[in-house]
Order: structure tokens, then sequence, then C-alpha cells
């Protein structure tokens, strides 16, 4: 990626990260969201995040790009998210995981 | 020029400035690993590192930073801005539901405190909006500021410790694990769980679409199948109590 294209990135998503947060503020104040917006906004999280890892899993090399080692490592961590309701204890976990296999195999 | 009024003043600002750190260093503590694992994909990042490092002080959002900077080897500007937006879409719900304490604050800080406005944040303030106006404000700031320092200096670490860190240790991964750990942890309810494996499932089916596309494929039919989980769900419990 060129520079000059990373630097135009970065400001466009700076900008439009600054617009979610202040557009209701500045523009809209105490203009309540519709209903049904603010109830599909809460899924938003879980839907682009988990699609997100996907896409990062594969690399950009579709199907083909993902490896089992590190779907392992995911769903460990996944299940000791779950289980701890802990962000650190997700990571050290997976990337433990992650780790022995490679080791292993 | 300081009267015992000012004093007094002045006294009750650090107050509120000494209470709004102490509140906010617990919530820090967590995003530290997130930090570090920012610094290190940014040295792997496809961006320069410099610009890449940038995006601590232009966007200031973790997952969105996170998404850029590792995407970026793979997507066109379209497809990065248009997931940060996506991602970022939770912050419109932040400033809905903080929009009527910033209403009677002066213009300047209605501009410039939204720039500040991450989770914890949001988790700190929102809690907090009987405080008077004046109070509320120096809160947010002094909380806000502390994140966006304490931010920007746990990621240059990762940063420098990343570049010394052998790539065997596979440390690519780590935003991958981040991501997923995300999710089960934003998972409140069951039409989550639907939004989450639908949003995965469909940027899996959709992973040949060019441009890392399926992300928004997916995440679009993931919001939408989340929605109808609920309105199904509130339908169900609906009749169960007739």
């Amino acid at each position: 990626m060129s520079t000059f294209a990373a630097v135009t990135a970065v400001l466009s998503v700076g900008l439009i990260t600054y617009g979610s947060r202040a557009g209701l503020i500045v523009f809209l104040a105490d203009r309540p969201l519709p209903v049904n917006i603010s109830r599909a906004l809460r899924y938003v999280g879980p839907a682009v995040l988990s699609a997100l890892t996907v896409n990062l899993v594969a690399g950009g090399q579709g199907i083909g790009g993902v490896e089992w080692i590190e779907v392992a490592a995911i769903g460990v961590a996944i299940v000791v998210a779950a289980i701890a309701r802990n962000l650190i204890a997700a990571l050290c976990a997976g990337m433990v995981t992650l780790w022995v296999l490679l080791w292993l195999f | 020029m300081a009267t015992d009024v000012h004093d007094d003043h002045d006294r009750a600002d650090v107050g509120i400035t000494a209470a709004a750190l102490r509140a906010a260093i617990p919530l820090f503590i967590p995003a530290i690993p997130f930090a570090l694992v920012l610094g290190v994909a940014i040295t792997d990042s496809a961006m320069p590192a410099a610009v890449a490092w940038s995006t601590n002080v232009f966007v200031f959002a973790g997952a969105a930073q996170l998404a850029v900077v590792s995407l970026a080897a793979t997507a066109t500007w379209l497809t990065l801005v248009a997931t940060a937006a996506v991602i970022n879409l939770r912050h419109v719900m932040y400033s809905a539901a903080l929009s009527p304490r910033f209403s009677d604050q002066p213009r300047w800080f209605r501009w410039i405190g939204p720039f500040f406005l991450i989770d914890q944040l949001f988790a700190l303030t929102s809690v907090r909006v009987s405080m008077p106006g004046p109070q509320w404000r120096r809160f947010y700031l002094s909380a806000g500021i502390f994140y966006f320092t304490s931010w920007i200096a746990s990621v240059t670490i990762g940063l420098a410790v990343g570049n010394s860190i052998p790539t065997e240790w596979r440390l690519d991964v780590a935003p991958a694990i981040m991501f997923a750990g995300l999710v089960v942890l934003g998972l409140v309810n069951r039409p989550g769980i639907v939004a989450a494996v639908v949003g995965a499932g469909v940027c899996l089916l959709a992973l040949e679409v060019p441009n890392n596309g399926g992300i928004l494929i997916g995440a679009i039919s993931g919001v939408v199948a989340g929605y109808l989980a609920e309105v199904v769900a509130t339908r169900r419990s609906e009749r169960a109590e007739r």
C-alpha cells in the first residue's frame, strides 16, 4: 500500500469515526434514535467482529488461506472467553494453543 | 489572583479529576493487551509504520484501528473505510445515549468531547449523567485524556516490542483471536449469538468476493439476522404471556 493511499485511508477512517461519535451530539442534540434502529445497532458488534475474524483467518486468500492450527487456537479462545468472560485469558489461551500446536506439528 | 472562592473551586476540580482517574484506571487494564497486539500489528502492517501509528491520533478506536492496520495488505481504500464505518456504528449508540447530557454543554466541548468517546469512557460517564454540567464535563475530559495518552503509550510500547519478537511466534494471529474474544464478550442474549454466527458464516461463504467485501456482506447479514431473531423472540414471549 502506497503512503498516499495509507494516509488517505487513515484520515477517512478518522473522519468517519469522529462522525459516528459526534453526529448525534453536535448536530442532532436531544433527538432520540428510532427504536428499530437502536435495536438493530445492538447487533452490529457481534456481526461485524465475527465476520472480521473469519476474514483475518483467511488472510485474503479465500477458504484456502485458512490454517487449521489458527482455527483451533481461535476455538480455544472462544471457549475460554465464554467461560472466564475475560479477554486477556482468552488471548493467552489462544496464543498458547497456537504455540503448542505449532510445536507439535 | 487566587481568592478563597477560587481555591475552593480548584480543590473541587482536582477532586473530580482524581475521582475520574481512579475510576478510569481499572477499565484501562483490559485494554493494554489489545494495545500491545495493535502495536505488533502495526509492525506487520502493509501500511508504513508511521502512518499506521497515526491511527492512534486520528482514529483512536481500538477495533477500527486494528481492522484498518491488519486489512491494509488485502483491502482497497473503500473496503477499509466501509469496514471501519460498520465497526464504528456502535459509537452512534453511545452518541445517542449521551446527547441529552451534551445539550447544555458549551459548544467547544460538544465538538471536542465526542472525539474521546471510546467504550470505556462511555461506560464511566453514561452512569454519571446526573452530575452537574461543569463537573460532568471535567470528569469526562479527565478520563478521556487519560485514556487517549495511555492508549498511545501502550500501542507504542507494543510497536517497540513487536519489532523484536521473531515471526515464528505468529503474533500475526493475535488480532483474529482478539476479535473472536471480543465477539464472545459482547454477546448478551440469544439474538446476539445469531448475529455473530450468521455474520461469520456468511463471511465464510463470501470469502471469494473481491476486496474483502465478505466482511460487509457478513456484517449486514448478521445484523439483519440478529434483529429478526429479536423480533421473533419478543413475539414468542408476548404469546407466552397471553
